[in-house]
């Protein structure tokens, strides 16, 4: 090996040791760990020496048995394809408005945005008291829209997903929003001159020119945000409704740091995982059909 | 032809607008309720102004004995300024050294960080608190500054700009006898302005509005979070109105930031959806 190889070989390595300690002991080391507590059963109460190997038990119990979990398995792919879908699509059709067809652009965008970079908890907060018994929500129904019997939003185990989603979708729309204002930017506008020679209308140019054109932005954006969905935790957490509409990563916290099971819970962040990841593969497999480079 | 033009564009700023606005209602809503009495939160005659406007909920909640706003604020400034430096810094120097340096075991680092991407920091809290548990940083500030300086994401975005900058900037540095140290710190990092801003506003925001980390590693009042001080101010009270003024104090400082950076602020997150 050569002097000069040495040295770059050095010099590599001293500019990566920062990151190389913290990828070690705050990344892989932590995952090799949970997959192993995985496969054990332990009360992080009872000590190291609690710790038991079960092999694949966990997995089979939370897949099979654990009634709470398939709940929280259930409402999170619930989550998942609402929220992601509808805060895409609304994300598009006003990312295309505000790009050129409207004035107030800077104002219109912030509207939109705000949300995004806001607390999530104080976002969370806002909508369980949005959606109150007593609230705001409620008071529009009854006075604008003259609704005699007002739904109980928080305490219906079935209709306390919607706040959960409206404050998901609400918080999420501006990340896409600014991205797909970005990829407008760069459709050429000549394209659309000749679609207006050929006498397109908005409508037709649209979904004939705009949809297909930003394509792989929907790809990437639908990946980010369908993972971003699977990871809910904070709106629920926030809105005290861990018990009646758990999640993935509710149920995660509860037995982890509710019960100190360690090991479940840690089987529980793996099926997190193999979701996530099995969400990624499908989304690159499926890219080739519907993404137009 | 150009006037039917704009008449379509006035009646298309309308809808969008008053969609706009209905989008902001929520937040109006917080901005409303936080100057507001107890009993005029719910009120039936509902007023976006109340009569009299209650500053001094802002200063109950920022002087409570219990757990200050101030304190929270301080708390997440802290951790949100050194999480930031600190991934900046790390970020640049991993960022150039994959992109500018030959060593041995480049691609293979580079390829172990990128098939971590995918896996999400929830999947892995319960060896992180077992490892703070174990050092003692559990129920410090710095178990959320840590985690916060290493973002494979800014690693990745620093690289990509890294790569992108000619080589020969560097070979005339060479020649003078710079080694790579000089040539990051004085030739090529201050080039990497645009993405370093990036970098900023996306770790910022991220440890801005932190909360399961927080939630699981800081128990103590003392070491609150503006996202805890919400959440005890939700826990502690039937107070709707001091809830909203906790809630309206951790995100007015995120507005005023976006009001005066906002050409920043779009550029960063536009940056991180351009595929590399």
């Amino acid at each position: 090996m050569s002097e000069r190889q040495k040295r770059e070989n050095r010099a590599g390595w001293l500019f990566m040791l920062p990151a190389m300690v913290l990828f070690i002991t705050l990344v892989i080391f932590p995952v090799i760990m949970s997959l192993f507590l995985s496969f054990t059963k332990w009360n992080f109460l009872s000590g190291v020496s609690g710790i038991k190997w079960v092999g694949l038990s966990n997995f089979v119990k939370l897949l099979t048995r654990d009634r709470k979990f398939s709940i929280a398995l259930a409402n999170t792919f619930i989550y998942a394809v609402t929220t992601a879908p509808v805060s895409i699509v609304l994300a598009l059709i006003f990312a295309y408005m505000i790009n050129d067809k409207v004035y107030l652009k800077k104002f219109n965008r912030m509207c939109f945005f705000i949300p995004y970079i806001s607390s999530m908890v104080a976002l969370s907060a806002v909508f369980r008291f949005l959606f109150r018994s007593d609230g705001p929500i409620n008071s529009v129904l009854i006075h604008v829209f003259h609704v005699s019997v007002v739904p109980e939003w928080l305490t219906s185990t079935s209709l306390c997903k919607i706040p959960i989603i409206c404050v998901m979708i609400y918080a999420g729309i501006g990340y896409s929003l600014i991205v797909y204002m970005a990829a407008l930017q760069n459709v050429p506008g000549e394209l659309y001159d000749a679609a207006a020679v050929d006498g397109a209308g908005n409508v037709r140019t649209f979904w004939k020119i705009t949809i297909p054109l930003v394509s792989p932005t929907t790809f990437y954006l639908s990946i980010v945000r369908l993972i971003a969905a699977f990871k809910v935790f904070t709106a629920i957490n926030v809105m005290g409704m861990a018990d009646t509409a758990p999640s993935i990563v509710t149920q995660i916290y509860t037995n982890a740091f509710g019960a100190y099971e360690f090991g479940n819970a840690s089987a529980e962040a793996w099926i997190l995982v193999f979701i996530i990841l099995v969400i990624t593969g499908i989304q690159f497999l499926a890219q080739k059909k519907w993404v137009v480079y | 032809m150009k006037r039917e033009k704009q008449g379509t564009k006035v009646i298309n700023t309308i809808w969008v607008t008053v969609c706009g606005c209905l989008f902001l209602m929520p937040l109006l809503w917080m901005l409303s309720s936080s100057v507001k009495s107890g009993p005029e939160v719910f009120a039936d005659d509902f007023k976006w102004i109340p009569e009299i406007i209650r500053w001094d909920n802002y200063i109950k909640v920022w002087t409570n004995a219990n757990a200050p706003f101030w304190r929270a604020m301080c708390n997440s400034l802290f951790v949100s300024v050194v999480s930031t430096l600190g991934q900046l810094l790390v970020s640049s120097m991993a960022g150039y050294a994959l992109a500018k340096i030959q060593f041995k075991g480049k691609h293979a680092v580079f390829i172990a960080m990128m098939a971590t991407m995918m896996i999400p920091g929830q999947a892995t809290i319960i060896p992180k608190f077992i490892l703070f548990r174990t050092i003692g940083l559990y129920d410090t500030l710095w178990s959320l500054i840590l985690p916060g300086w290493f973002s494979i994401t800014s690693i990745f975005l620093l690289r990509q700009f890294y790569m992108g900058l000619p080589n020969d900037l560097m070979e005339s540095a060479k020649v003078d006898g710079a080694d790579h140290f000089l040539i990051w710190y004085r030739v090529l990092m201050p080039l990497t302005k645009p993405v370093m801003v990036t970098v900023i506003v996306l770790s910022f925001i991220n440890s801005w509005n932190e909360y399961l980390h927080a939630l699981i590693f800081l128990p103590s009042n003392q070491l609150y979070t503006v996202s805890l001080a919400i959440q005890y101010w939700m826990n502690m009270t039937d107070e709707y109105n001091l809830m909203m003024t906790a809630a309206a104090s951790a995100v007015i400082p995120v507005i005023i930031l976006y009001l005066f950076t906002q050409k920043y602020f779009i550029a960063s997150i536009a940056t991180t959806g351009v595929k590399g």
